[in-house]
């Protein structure tokens, strides 16, 4: 905690000289009481505070933009050296060569078509995940009972490679989106509902004793004291859910299915183009940033305001 | 003569324990005050101050005994009768929610409609003097200034009862010294009853119209003074630093008995 300043001149105050009450005019305590809940007049001021006490967070500046563009660019770069260094693009195809086959891949219908039914599949395998990953964590860290009961459950479940879900699925429901989407969520519940369960477990307690002090509802309390605690932990398993989403889909998609981004990069490995295979790639990655930097990151920095900027040094 | 309006009646708290015979937190408190006195509650550390907070708080029923405040009797069940603003040692400030918010937060949850939920958070926090800055989250305020927040906060709900638990303990002096003589000016402007527990001898001797102190657990009356020193006080005040020579004596010699 900062310590506290003290105003310096506090005469110099205009609110505190207007402030204090004349000693002889609040005698009776419960009259003066009466009178300032009841009357239309401005109320008085008895603890004027001065701007010093104040904490002023720094303004965010665009550095952080520069500082992560030159960051990837640093990347690509280093890509671009490795490549020149092998010289063969049947192992590293350079950055010019992949970003040109995207472009002309971005000519093609097909290349939306692919990409639609991919992040169709990751967004809503996404959203089963976290619904589903939120109400588990949220039982498993208010309850004992459904801790006992279901942690084992979500512990074994997310040991299980994602591949297994990814068969399984193919196999019960056929090759089609209803497969990849169930695969997709069940992979990412477990990790969602280890975040959200940490997160409930992490809240402050002393919040929840003061939403009890005031008599507040049990629903209020979880409401209002409760679920914005555990925010941060839902973004980090948003974040984590559309990662590992993306990942599982591909996998999905390069075992069984005739559509999608998995497919793409199946189908040009089979053919050993390497230079397609990137450019599929970068392609996704390119989608998942743009996601991270419109949605993500623009939400978070909202949910959060209340944070001073400067915590992160 | 009519009851007061504060009444802790010969009050006794025993927790069952599995083994043993129940452990006796209270033994025996009494005291009764007028409405708009200050009440401060000294005891040393562990004396079941928090036992005591939480019946009087209506989350905790007693063995035997009774609490009654402005006619109605507190106890679990009928809580919902009776308002009590509390303000903590730490301010439990929301920090995601604005500091008109907070101060919000009990008038919704007490079905008090808009507008005067709206009047009565621009006036209190007019009242500690934070209302230019309503629109602010509390982590960009000092310690001293959540504090005021957390006091508009417990008033707000214009109280029956406000139960202060050591509001100013985790302050620095300066700044406690401050707030307690802004405690004064805003508990005699609002003329709200207050219970006040502290483990500050000059703290509770300087603020409260009437001191109660207990003894360590299991708690007992062991000393209830009605403090006559007019208000506005002043620090120095030779009165109160008479009284508050003799309470210590008086504390350290019943500290010592109980070791």
């Amino acid at each position: 905690m900062k310590p506290t300043r003290e105003p310096l001149g506090r005469s110099g105050d205009v609110r505190a000289g207007k402030a204090f009450p004349p000693a002889g005019v609040i005698d009776d305590p419960v009259a003066a009481a009466v009178q300032g809940e009841l009357s239309a007049q401005p109320p008085l001021v008895v603890a004027p505070v001065s701007d010093a006490e104040v904490f002023t967070p720094p303004r965010r500046s665009l550095i952080g933009i520069w500082r992560r563009a030159l960051s990837l660019v640093a990347l690509v770069a280093v890509w671009a050296l490795v490549a020149l260094l092998f010289n063969d693009e049947t192992v590293l195809p350079g950055p010019v060569d992949v970003f040109s086959t995207l472009w002309q891949n971005m000519q093609t219908s097909d290349f939306y078509f692919h990409m639609y039914k991919t992040v169709l599949r990751v967004v809503i395998g996404m959203l089963i995940a976290v619904f589903g990953g939120l109400v588990i964590g949220l039982i498993m860290g208010l309850s004992k009972w459904g801790e006992e009961i279901l942690d084992s459950w979500v512990l074994v479940a997310f040991t299980i490679p994602s591949v297994v879900y990814g068969i399984l699925a193919i196999l019960w429901f056929g090759l089609n989106d209803f497969a990849a989407i169930v695969a997709i969520s069940v992979t990412a519940i477990p990790a969602v509902a280890i975040n959200i369960w940490q997160g409930v477990k992490a809240i402050d307690v002393s919040l929840v004793h003061m939403g009890k002090a005031f008599h507040f509802s049990r629903r209020s309390i979880l409401r209002k004291v409760v679920v914005p605690q555990v925010i941060p932990y839902i973004l980090a398993a948003l974040r984590y859910a559309l990662g590992s989403a993306w990942k599982i889909a591909t996998v999905v998609e390069l075992i069984g299915l005739s559509s999608g981004v998995g497919f793409m990069l199946h189908y040009w490995f089979g053919l050993f183009n390497m230079t397609q295979v990137l450019a599929w790639t970068v392609a996704f990655t390119i989608v998942l940033l743009l996601i991270e930097f419109v949605f993500l990151k623009p939400i978070e920095s909202w949910l959060t305001r209340w944070r001073p900027a400067n915590m992160q040094k | 003569m009519a009851e007061p309006y504060l009444v802790i009646d010969n009050i006794k708290k025993e927790f069952p324990r599995r083994t043993e015979a129940p452990l006796r937190v209270i033994d025996g408190l009494d005291v009764g005050v007028e409405k708009g006195a200050l009440l401060s509650i000294l005891g040393p550390s562990g004396c079941g101050k928090s036992t005591l907070l939480n019946i009087i708080n209506g989350l905790d029923d007693v063995t035997s005994g009774r609490i009654v405040i402005n006619g109605h009797e507190v106890s679990v069940k009928s809580r919902s009768k009776l308002k009590i603003g509390v303000v903590f040692q730490d301010s439990r400030l929301l920090p995601w929610r604005t500091v008109k918010d907070n101060v919000r937060l009990p008038l919704d949850e007490l079905g008090i409609d808009r507008a005067e939920a709206d009047r009565r958070v621009t006036y209190y926090l007019n009242l500690v003097g934070l209302g230019d800055f309503g629109d602010y989250f509390p982590l960009r305020l000092s310690g001293g200034m959540q504090q005021r927040v957390s006091l508009a906060r417990g008033l707000a709900i214009e109280p029956d009862l406000l139960l202060a638990d050591e509001p100013f303990s985790a302050l620095d002096e300066i700044t406690a010294r401050k707030l307690r003589q802004e405690f004064i000016s805003i508990w005699r402007a609002t003329g709200r009853t207050v219970i006040f527990v502290t483990h500050n001898i000059r703290e509770a001797v300087f603020l409260s119209t009437r001191m109660l102190v207990i003894t360590p657990r299991p708690a007992r009356t062991h000393l209830d003074l009605d403090i006559d020193v007019p208000y506005p006080r002043t620090p120095e005040d030779d009165r109160l630093f008479e009284i508050e020579k003799r309470v210590t004596r008086d504390f350290i010699a019943m500290e010592e008995a109980s070791v």
